[in-house]
């Protein structure tokens, strides 16, 4: 199988993130490859594991290739950078369609990635690629399974009521969820040598994309800092006084119950 | 172009969901400023009950009535509202930042080729129709305000309790019938099966009250006092990733950065520590309440009421405290 996982690089979410002002955020350099993203190598692998073929990691960054490099240490075979200065300030879209462009031609038979992204939260992009690839989508699976004969994928996917069990033909764009799978600990000794490991670096024009391909949908007008949460109430009366008073505070108070 | 503000209406059992009457309710307040028409997008069979429901909160019901719409698939809503949408023209579509919306939206929003702004927790609307959008960037860390470009509509999903529904709607909809788009050989996914969740407690995400415990319950039959609370407020129970690590609680009842955010107006936490990953779930609920024995958790930096104190003692307390208050109503 021909697979290609879609991975990013995003702020820890342990890192500190503040509003500097409107147009601007510090974020604290601390930076791991996205929880989901890495779930989705996971799974790649393992049906390479189990039916032989290719996981290709891919990439759109100017800068950081750590996740990619984390998909080597992984397992990866291959691993792609999309780089061009026309790329900042683009949203998830434009990477759709960067990722997309790159895509179109390749044999791919199932392209995994995140539910979303750790830094966004947007889970846009997968989506976003599928309906670029003209190939169906199943957004934040649990459950996966490959039919390789029948070119079929079986799928859980997580409602809000229970789970819903899916058939879908390949090739297919899944979006992975946790629960799926428990990603693997590179070794150390696979650590080092995807140190080292060639990167292709491809850029729009390569693809045939110019700047108003990538124009953004959505923009950022402003950034706000989180609403503060007035300091904490500690009830400090004794039991079973506290529990009263938490009551009493709950209806009077906090009009919640 | 039509310039109205459509909410795509999801629906449960003929039961329409409470996001929906809420975003419909802020559509409306939109409306009154821009002159705007309301209209709901309903899909589905056997829609009676929904639409009855639906009546008062909008100008226009667009009805397609089909089986293939039930159960969801991307596949079959996609073709139909693109078409819709491409005819009417409408300058807003907003829906739930529910499994259906996340799987929906983003794809649409591209096929028409326009922006979506994903999980917002508040719209407003500028004179001229331009609608911003608020949502968390860094699970809450941080929020932005999205504009969106010249395309239409401008899309957006919202999670619950955005927006108080109006009690006095005070509108009659026209129904339209709409005959649906299916190109069977659009259909590609299948819905083979479905595992209905034990419990008929709503979902996390959609539940006004959560009542949570973590690792500090020590064991998972020690639930039976959460799930006994959470009877007494009509609450759904959720959890942090530590419990779910063991193998006591069920994934989709996880709070926090690898599971759901929730935005409930009242959230208790109970022998859970406050991890940055968990916290980060919980920050558009209204009032937060925290117990753990230990007084320097860092959950109390994230809670309006707190109290240091044993869980055992003190959520069979609160649970009787509660049965007997609010049955004295
Ligand atoms: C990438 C990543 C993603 C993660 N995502 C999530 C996520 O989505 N959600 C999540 O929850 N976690 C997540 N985590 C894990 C998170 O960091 C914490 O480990 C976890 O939240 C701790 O769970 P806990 O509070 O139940 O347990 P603990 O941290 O062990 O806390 C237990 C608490 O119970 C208290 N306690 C003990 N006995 C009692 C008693 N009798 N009465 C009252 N209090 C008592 C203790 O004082 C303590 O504060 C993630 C971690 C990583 C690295
Ligand atoms: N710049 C990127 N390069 C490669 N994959 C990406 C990129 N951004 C997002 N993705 C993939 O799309 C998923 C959803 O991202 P998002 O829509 O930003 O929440 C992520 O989990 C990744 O798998």
């Amino acid at each position: 199988m021909e697979i290609y996982v879609l991975v990013k690089q995003v702020p820890d979410p342990e890192a500190i993130v503040k509003v500097k002002s409107d147009a601007e955020l510090e974020i604290e350099n601390k930076y791991f490859t996205s929880f989901f993203d890495e779930i989705a190598v996971e799974a790649g692998l393992k049906l390479k594991e189990k039916f032989g073929g290719k996981v290709t990691v891919l990439t759109v960054d100017n800068r950081r290739v750590d996740a990619l490099r984390r998909g080597i240490s992984m397992g990866a075979d291959d691993a792609v950078q999309i780089a061009d200065p026309a790329l900042e300030g683009s949203d998830q879209f434009a990477i759709a369609r960067t990722l997309s462009a790159y895509l179109k031609d390749k044999p791919f038979d199932l392209i995994l990635t995140g539910r979303q992204a750790m830094d966004d939260d947007a889970g846009i992009v997968g989506p976003a690629v599928a309906e670029c690839l003209g190939i169906p989508h199943v957004h934040s699976i649990i459950g996966l399974e490959v039919d390789d004969q029948k070119r079929e994928a079986k799928v859980i996917r997580e409602v809000e009521n229970g789970r819903e069990n899916l058939a879908c033909p390949l090739p297919a764009l899944f979006t992975c969820q946790k629960g799926l799978n428990t990603p693997r600990i590179p070794l150390v000794m696979n650590v080092m040598k995807a140190m080292k490991a060639q990167i292709k670096k491809v850029d729009l024009t390569s693809l045939g994309l110019g700047q108003s391909d990538v124009s953004p949908y959505i923009k950022i007008e402003k950034y706000v800092p989180p609403p503060k949460r007035p300091p904490v109430k500690m009830i400090k009366e004794d039991f079973p006084e506290n529990v009263k008073t938490l009551v009493k505070l709950l209806r009077e108070e906090a009009k919640v119950i | 172009m039509s310039n109205d503000i459509w909410v795509l209406a999801e629906h449960q059992e003929g039961k329409v969901k409470k996001i929906i009457f809420e975003l419909l309710s802020a559509g409306i307040d939109f409306s009154k400023k821009t002159g705007q028409e309301v209209a709901v997008l309903l899909l589905g069979s056997g829609l009676e009950e929904a639409t009855k429901s639906l009546t008062p909160f909008a100008d226009k019901i667009y009805l397609m009535d089909a089986p293939s719409f039930t159960p969801y698939t991307s596949d079959a809503y996609l073709a139909s509202i693109a078409s819709l949408i491409k005819e009417h023209q409408p300058s807003i579509f907003l829906g739930g930042a529910t499994s259906t919306g996340k799987d929906l939206f983003p794809r649409l929003a591209m096929h028409l080729q326009t922006g979506y702004a994903p999980d917002c927790t508040g719209l407003s609307m500028g004179e001229d129709g331009k609608l911003i959008a608020r949502r968390p960037l860094f699970g809450g860390k941080a929020f932005a305000e999205m504009a969106f470009s010249e395309a239409r509509p401008q899309m957006a999903t919202v999670r619950n309790n955005a927006f108080l529904v109006n009690e006095n709607p005070d509108r009659s909809a026209k129904v339209i019938s709409v005959p649906p788009h299916i190109d069977p050989s659009l259909l590609k996914k299948k819905v083979t099966g479905f595992e209905k969740a034990v419990g008929a407690k709503l979902d996390i995400t959609e539940a006004d009250i959560v009542v949570a415990a973590g690792r500090g319950i020590k064991a998972p039959e020690n639930f039976k006092i959460i799930e006994d609370l959470a009877d007494a407020l009509n609450a759904s129970v959720g959890t942090t990733r530590a419990t779910v690590d063991e193998g006591w609680r069920d994934l989709k009842d996880q709070i926090g950065k690898s599971g759901k955010n929730i935005s409930a107006k009242l959230y208790m936490a109970f022998g859970i520590s406050g991890a940055i990953h968990h916290v980060l779930g919980i920050g558009t609920c209204k009032t937060v309440v925290a117990v753990d024995t230990d007084p320097n958790a860092l959950v109390f930096n994230y809670a309006d009421y707190g109290i240091a104190g044993d869980l055992f003692q003190i959520v069979p307390a609160l649970t009787e405290e509660l049965k007997r208050v609010l049955s004295s109503e």
